[in-house]
């Protein structure tokens, strides 16, 4: 992406939210679209992966992952309340403005993955990032070989995208196996970390001509990445998006650089063997 | 490049000159003791301006990034939001800027003109900046105890990145003008054409001048090479970050850092403006994401950081000029004394400790 010599980088454009969805607790999706119908044609060229700044003037501006595929209709963030601005964000009701810029970030390199292999891992809310990867995946069904997915969450009640998971076990040509950490009452699936579904009778993951897409917090991501290692991935074959702190999302404000990349414009996208020799906790 | 000779007590009437053309000059001042400051030249204080004076600690780099920045205006009116971008564009030169400076300014505009994404603010601040640049040729007031710009090969008289350069001759001024602009200011008449022995002068002054630096890093290229090789020990990291208490002076006073925070703040009801503040990674701050986590965890694992973003050959090749200028404010500033020689320096030291050149046995 060139910006032109008169573009402001750090210019967000107003939007207004059209309805609100509780994902899980604390959890919510955003429906929103730009004021300007130019503006959001020019924002859903973006790729699966990449990311936009979400401006809550006042309290302040975070990167928020985009979970829809650029050709879903509608544009939306899933955004758990952790800090001020997504506490900011989880105030807003149906009709009330914020702004975004946008969309920054690499992105999946999904042309590279044809020909191959999907198997997706996702723990939590790392299915965020992820889902955009999926449903792009899906509408181009004929350009990839199998298709995996797998979710976990710690109960049955935090499964993330609950409609869109029972969409995924019922295509078919897709693989998908959930867990949780806990059952609850109806809980008839499996129960373990996520990556105790790999071992699971039934599920084969192959690892020639395969890319394993892994997002979670730290802890499932580090047993994840051995499970795959153990199971014959090269760090090459498995990709991760990487969050950080950041301020402008265009590679100034230095807040998100790990050993030589910084996350905004080198990520958020990187191959395990990449994350491993950058230095720093994940 | 071209040059021209002037009296020296004609030097200020380039001040004079500059103003006439509109623009604001700012120029050096000496305030109580050490302290030096940058200010807008005025009717009433250009005799006060110095040419031979400490390098101000606060670096001239605020004219082009300032310290504070608003970059919008937001109200709220009616259910909407009205988003206003504010720019400032003035018309400024910098009288007396010394050669590591230049240096900085030009690794900001590597920074953030250079890349993918063009700064607009920073390029309009920049736009109309004229730059006098002034050679460092006093030992005694010009050069402080902590300067490496020969180490750091920015000076002590720039090759490029200047409008117009000065030089002191003794009686004499040699003004070298960098860009056209430059050369324009020759069409006064207090310029004349000089002769060999000017020049011979000039090659004699900054060669005596070059062996009065006190600080010398003659490791700082083996530094780097340790730096970007990632040889450096975690041990020796440790022993610098032990020394950090976290100030964050080093990276306010750099002229060549580049990092920010944004901030939003209320002006009025339903008014608020957005500002970009010089942030510092020497704050545990930095990098802390909502919820808690931060991936550096220790002040050393910061430090680290610091150094390797601006020694490390990859970024200096990213940027194509390196983000230390050699000024010594680092140094000058620093309570645990690990500025930039310093850290070279304990970098030296623990590398012979490490018998990495006796590895021999039978």
């Amino acid at each position: 992406m060139n910006a032109s010599a008169t573009e402001n980088i750090y210019l967000p454009k107003t939007a207004v939210l059209d309805r609100i969805v509780t994902e899980i607790p604390d959890v919510k999706t955003f429906y929103w679209r730009f004021d300007d119908a130019a503006e959001q044609q020019a924002f859903k060229r973006f790729r699966p992966g990449q990311f936009a700044q979400v401006s809550l003037f006042g309290v302040g501006e975070f990167p928020a992952s985009l979970p829809p595929s650029p050709t879903e209709k509608e544009t939306f963030f899933t955004i758990r309340q952790v800090g001020s601005c997504t506490a900011a964000l989880h105030q807003l009701k149906a009709g009330d403005r914020f702004a975004v810029r946008g969309p920054y970030g690499n992105g999946f390199p999904m042309e590279e993955y044809y020909g191959k292999n999907l198997v997706f891992v996702a723990g939590g809310i790392g299915l965020i990032p992820l889902r955009s990867c999926i449903v792009d995946a899906l509408e181009h069904r004929d350009k990839y070989q199998r298709i995996q997915i797998f979710h976990g969450a710690k109960t049955p009640g935090e499964l993330m995208y609950v409609s869109k998971l029972h969409e995924w076990e019922l295509t078919p040509g897709v693989e998908c196996h959930l867990t949780v950490d806990r059952a609850a009452a109806g809980w008839s699936g499996n129960v373990g970390v996520v990556g105790s579904l790999f071992a699971k009778p039934g599920v084969h993951v192959p690892v020639e001509n395969t890319i394993a897409f892994v997002c979670g917090p730290p802890i499932m991501f580090r047993f994840v990445i051995k499970d795959l290692l153990a199971m014959g991935f090269q760090p090459r074959q498995i990709v991760s998006t990487l969050e950080r702190y950041m301020k402008c999302g265009v590679g100034k404000c230095g807040h998100c650089c790990i050993g030589v990349a910084y996350v905004c414009v080198d990520g958020p996208v990187f191959t395990y063997e990449q994350i491993a020799n950058l230095g720093e906790d994940i | 490049m071209k040059a021209r000779i002037l009296n020296r007590a004609d030097v200020l009437k380039i001040v004079d000159q500059l103003r006439q053309q509109d623009y604001e000059v700012i120029a050096p001042f000496h305030g109580w003791g050490r302290d030096t400051f940058f200010d807008t030249v005025t009717d009433e204080n250009r005799e006060r301006i110095e040419l031979h004076l400490p390098n101000p600690y606060y670096p001239p780099k605020r004219f082009v990034l300032p310290h504070i920045e608003r970059l919008l205006k937001v109200r709220r009116a009616n259910g909407g939001i009205q988003i206003e971008p504010t720019y400032e564009e003035p018309k400024r030169a910098i009288f007396g800027i010394r050669s590591c400076d230049l240096a900085g300014i030009y690794h900001l505009d590597r920074f953030y003109l250079g890349r993918d994404f063009r700064d607009i603010y920073y390029e309009k601040r920049r736009r109309n900046l004229f730059l006098v640049n002034l050679v460092c040729t006093d030992p005694d007031r010009d050069i402080s105890d902590e300067c490496f710009c020969v180490c750091a090969d920015t000076g002590p008289a720039a090759r490029d990145h200047f409008d117009l350069q000065l030089m002191d001759l003794g009686n004499e001024f040699m003004a070298v003008a960098g860009t056209p602009a430059g050369e324009a200011l020759f069409a006064s008449p207090i310029f004349r054409k000089g002769g060999v022995e000017h020049i011979q002068k000039r090659h004699t002054i900054l060669t005596e001048v070059r062996k009065r630096f006190k600080t010398t890093t003659s490791w700082f290229a083996t530094t780097i090479r340790c730096v970007s090789q990632g040889s450096v020990s975690e041990r020796t990291w440790e022993e610098i970050g032990n020394r950090c208490l976290e100030c964050g002076g080093c990276t306010y006073v750099c002229p060549a850092c580049t990092c920010f925070t944004v901030s939003d703040r209320p002006v009025a009801a339903n008014e608020m403006e957005r500002v970009r503040i010089w942030d510092s990674c020497a704050l545990s701050g930095f990098t802390r994401m909502a919820g808690g986590f931060n991936p550096r965890r220790t002040v050393h694992d910061r430090r680290n950081r610091r150094f390797f973003r601006k020694l490390a050959h990859y970024f200096i090749q990213r940027e194509l000029s390196m983000a230390c200028v050699g000024c010594g404010r680092c140094a000058d500033v620093c309570h645990g004394d690990i500025g930039m020689p310093s850290v070279v320096e304990m970098i030296r030291r623990a590398s012979t400790e490490v018998d990495k050149h006796e590895r021999v046995g039978y």
